[in-house]
């Protein structure tokens, strides 16, 4: 069979002994520069760039450094979501919500553990998912016009109603907040500046990072500075660090399901694995028998968004190599390194070139398992960081978040932003506004909005061109049944239950 | 209570600002069906409703902590705002270790601890940062 | 396969870093790591090395923000008279100059260098779509501008759109405002939605179409330059269907207004000795960029003919107001 041929040819280029030891030193490097906030992908490559013109690694070697660091950064995003409740990175997000609380109650290396394996089924999955079925896949990036991604966007949006379970007009608030905020730079289809004062540091708008780093770490400084520690998972006792083979059972469902919504939103260029973890995360929490305990530290609640944010880096290369479309930051950069080598995806990627493709696909499998087996042992390591005293941990964050942030736009804006985004998130946390809206907006604002008006400029005003396709339909449906419905629902549920409280 | 009602107050405060701005968005003669402002516009609305109506439903129970924690906090930004401005001018190593140092002992009120632990941070950060990870940040300016 | 002492090395820097320190010439690339401008950098300051135009390696910064705008500030208000410095620059710095957009900075405060090579503009319809060539386009729009809308990597007034302005300026089309543009998020999304069929046609370099075109699922009707590009023989220009257009995104560098007359020399010496090197020959080639070299005043004089075109037809579209 052509498969098998092909992947041994891929494995025969991919699995060397040199290739081995490229393949650790980036799933380590990768996983450290993931757990980091402020260091993302964009400062993997400031790595990868340069030694691929400086050392001269053949095509192969780098694709197998590339892809460790890669999936290596979807692995170690998890990490300080877990035990500080700081996003590594932006698709880390949503493991936030469950795997902190988690960590409080003294669960933080089974979060870890189990977040890990979630990972690994999640991209490995989607890496089989991309050989089997890459070239038929990219026709589905065709029909994904302005009108279907509107639709797709308007649906992530009417979910997030349901993440909040306490204060739903909070939750608005913040959801609107962020895109407010996304409103701010270039408007794409006026070339004109929208709401930067003049700031020509505010043309590009704010980068999401500076926001999440502002808003989760510096916030974090203040609220330590307040409480001495008193509410957090630092210096909480562990228990020994053993897998949690019950939690990965029960989350087996959640896990594939997880793997399938994150390998579509990756799939789709444009919506990319922060969208496939945001929609893994909501549809589990509507599916669970046990939806309502998400947030107070579910094992699904961790399970579901890292195997749908894992799936989604694997789904995303699916338009990256069959089309040049980056899906995501992430594979942005991928997109540039492959660039820098000479490799020009597009739609005769497959074809002309399949020793790449099939090495590409040969050294996702070894990173995905090289990174399984170092990450069990390294959970040990990473624990550790708990008992590291706050007056070491907290001022070091800031210092590496000031540094990685700094180092993207060499300017001080970023970072002053970046203060004032920490104030807003202390007072956020002070008056229960959840702060995950307010990054998702920040996401995906913009091409909700860009979308809409694309479509309107295509139809020239007509709105029914909205609903003209199948897929939109199919998106509205959705969308309506996952907002409207649900709120009804909820209000029918929840009637009978207040008597007896 | 009463910290929601202020709270609410003030988003009525920003949404209007934020309305009155998106009413000063340049149109261009190209404008499309939809527009610049159409989206500020249902944000700016969507968020001073939602100022109202926190206004009204208050609901936190927030246990404010008291002026000297400001006092702290307020030590903290001023440092990092410091921090920010004085990056590019003189490097990282001597920012840094003085952020941090600030940092460290408003978190924990140990000179002597805060200052190895400033010192130490902004070095071993530097070389992690700079030789690990190429970030190009200077040393000194 | 044995261990090459480039793996180990690799390996090692990996885990060890890397880096240098010290006061080396250096090259700021106005964006985040991976695209043109960094290229630009990366490709030019190493290829200056290399064939020993420069004594030490050339250090890369990366100073995103603004469009460029940043980069461009920082260079005019704090490094004016640096002579260790250059700055990547192609045909998006001199289209938001004329623009005002870097907040009213102007294109003479800073010594446009050179230019060495440029990404040929095209024009480009999907496989199955009825328009045959650039005429049959252009007079499709002209007969009913709603029938076609244009996709672009850039936004609204980017050079992705001006050039479908020009070519039909140049077929005595004035009616700027009715032609229908969407700006997307790069060429590569540009060209998806082009074969989709969600937009008919779409506006880009000739580097982001060569997989699509290759895989024959697009028609390039037009490219904009003077002949026919080497490799693309089969693609007719602009210029024998009748519409009189050279448009190419240019990649070149800037360096401070303030520097001394060597010292711009200098730097105009090293460029022009990149252009020439078999190095720099084979970048393009990699990269799909075709020979496009002009260093010093015959450059300036290039860029002011470019940026007056682009401010009469910005100024018609209200970009600049």
């Amino acid at each position: 069979m052509d498969l098998v041929a092909n992947l041994s040819q891929g494995f025969a280029v991919a699995l060397t002994w040199s290739t081995l030891l490229l393949a650790v030193s980036g799933c380590f490097a990768g996983t450290i520069i993931g757990s980091l906030p402020g260091l993302g992908p964009s400062n993997g490559v400031a790595i990868l760039i340069p030694l691929a013109f400086s050392l001269g690694l053949d095509a192969t070697e780098v694709l197998v450094l590339m892809t460790s660091v890669y999936y290596g950064a979807m692995y170690g995003g998890r990490i300080s979501s877990i035990l500080l409740n700081i996003p590594g990175d932006e698709p880390a997000l949503m493991t936030t919500l469950d795997g902190y609380p988690m960590a409080k109650q003294g669960r933080a290396s089974d979060a870890l553990v189990l977040s890990g394996v979630s990972s690994f089924v999640g991209a490995f999955l989607a890496t089989i998912g991309l050989m089997l079925l890459a070239p038929l896949l990219a026709r589905v990036a065709y029909l994904f016009g302005p009108a279907e991604y509107f639709a797709l966007y308007l649906l992530a949006f009417c979910t997030l109603g349901g993440l909040a379970s306490r204060n739903q007009i909070k939750a608005a608030l913040a959801s609107a907040a962020g895109l407010g905020i996304a409103m701010i730079g270039l408007d794409n289809q006026t070339g004109l500046p929208r709401l930067t004062f003049g700031e020509l540091a505010l043309m590009d708008g704010v980068d999401f990072l500076v926001a999440i780093v502002g808003l989760f770490a510096v916030s974090e400084i203040f609220i330590f500075i307040e409480s001495h520690g008193k509410d957090t998972a630092i210096g909480v006792k562990l228990e020994k660090i053993t897998i949690p083979v019950k939690d990965i059972v029960n989350s087996g469902l959640t896990m594939l399901r997880g793997t399938l919504i994150g390998f579509v939103a990756g799939i789709l260029p444009g919506a990319g694995a922060s969208l496939g973890s945001f929609l893994a995360y909501m549809g589990e929490k509507t599916l669970a028998k046990d939806g309502d305990t998400f947030g107070t530290g579910n094992p699904k609640g961790v399970a579901a968004p890292e195997a749908g944010n894992n799936a989604a880096a694997g789904g995303a290369l699916v338009p990256m190599l069959t089309l040049g479309v980056p899906g995501s930051g992430t594979t942005a950069v991928l997109l540039a390194v492959l660039l820098t080598l000479n490799i020009t995806p597009g739609p005769l990627l497959f074809e002309e070139r399949p020793e790449v493709v099939w090495g590409l696909i040969a050294s996702l499998l070894i990173a995905n398992i090289v990174l399984l087996v170092m990450n069990v042992p390294m959970v040990r390591l990473f624990v550790k960081v708990l008992s590291v005293p706050p007056y070491v941990l907290l001022p070091g964050i800031a210092m590496i978040a000031f540094g990685g942030i700094y180092s993207l736009s060499g300017s001080s804006h970023d970072l002053i932003l970046m203060v004032i985004f920490g104030l807003v998130g202390y007072f956020c946390r002070k008056l229960g506004v959840p702060t995950v809206p307010i990054i998702l907006g920040i996401l995906l604002g913009n091409n909700m909005e860009d979308n809409l008006r694309r479509a309107m400029i295509i139809s020239d005003g007509d709105w029914t061109y909205l609903f003209s396709s199948g897929i939109s339909i199919g998106l509205w449906a959705a969308a309506i049944g996952g907002f409207v419905a649900p709120l009804f629902l909820r209000n029918l549920l929840k009637k009978p239950k207040a008597p007896s409280q | 209570m009463k910290a929601d009602r202020i709270f609410g107050l003030g988003v009525i405060v920003i949404a209007t600002f934020y309305l009155y701005h998106a009413t000063l968005i340049p149109m261009g003669f190209l404008s499309d069906p939809v527009g610049s402002r159409t989206f500020p516009y249902i944000i700016g609305g969507v968020s001073l409703l939602c100022g109202i109506l926190i206004c009204i439903f208050t609901d936190t129970i927030t246990n404010w902590p008291e002026l000297k924690v400001y006092g702290k906090i307020g030590i903290a930004i001023l440092a990092m705002y410091l921090f920010a401005i004085t990056l590019r001018p003189y490097g990282f190593i001597v920012p840094s270790a003085i952020v941090a140092v600030i940092l460290s002992y408003l978190i924990s009120p140990n000179i002597k601890k805060a200052v190895i632990t400033g010192l130490s941070l902004s070095i071993g950060l530097f070389l992690i940062l700079n030789y690990g990870l190429g970030l190009g940040l200077y040393a000194f300016g | 396969m044995k261990f090459s002492h480039k793996l180990i090395g690799a390996s090692f820097t990996l885990l060890m870093g890397f880096g240098t320190v010290g006061n080396t010439a250096e090259c700021i690339a106005p964006a985040n790591p991976g695209g043109g401008w960094d290229f630009t950098c990366r490709a030019i300051g190493k290829i200056m090395y290399d064939i020993g135009a420069v004594d030490e390696p050339i250090k890369v910064t990366n100073m995103a923000g603004g469009g460029g705008g940043l980069a461009y500030g920082h260079v005019v208000n704090e490094r004016n008279d640096d002579g260790d410095l250059i700055v990547a620059a192609s045909s998006a710095t001199a289209t938001r100059l004329a623009q005002n957009a870097y907040a009213g900075m102007t294109s003479d405060q800073v010594s446009f260098l050179g230019a060495i090579g440029a990404d040929p503009g095209v024009l480009v319809v999907a496989a199955d779509s009825p328009y045959m060539n650039l005429m049959d386009l252009l007079n499709a729009v002209m007969d009913d501008p709603t029938s076609v809308t244009f996709a672009g990597g850039s936004a609204t007034g980017g050079f992705d759109h001006l050039k479908v302005l020009m070519a039909l300026g140049q077929v005595g089309y004035e009616d700027v405002l009715s032609v229908k543009y969407v700006g997307l998020d790069g060429g590569a999304d540009a060209i998806t939605q082009t074969i989709g069929g969600h937009t008919q046609a779409m506006t880009g370099d000739i580097s982001e179409v060569v997989g699509f075109l290759k895989a024959g699922d697009v028609r390039v009707v037009a490219v904009f330059t003077d002949e026919r590009i080497p490799g693309f023989e089969d693609i007719p220009t602009a210029k024998e269907q009748g519409v009189d257009l050279v448009a190419v995104n240019w990649r070149g560098l800037y360096v401070p207004k303030g520097i001394s007359n060597e010292d711009y020399n200098k730097w105009a010496d090293a460029l022009a000795a990149v252009a020439a090197s078999d190095e720099w020959a084979k970048a393009m080639a990699d990269n799909g960029l075709a020979p496009f070299t002009k260093v010093g005043d015959e450059f300036q004089d290039y860029l002011a003919g470019v940026i007056a075109d682009v401010q009469k037809l910005s100024r018609e579209i209200g970009v600049i107001q």
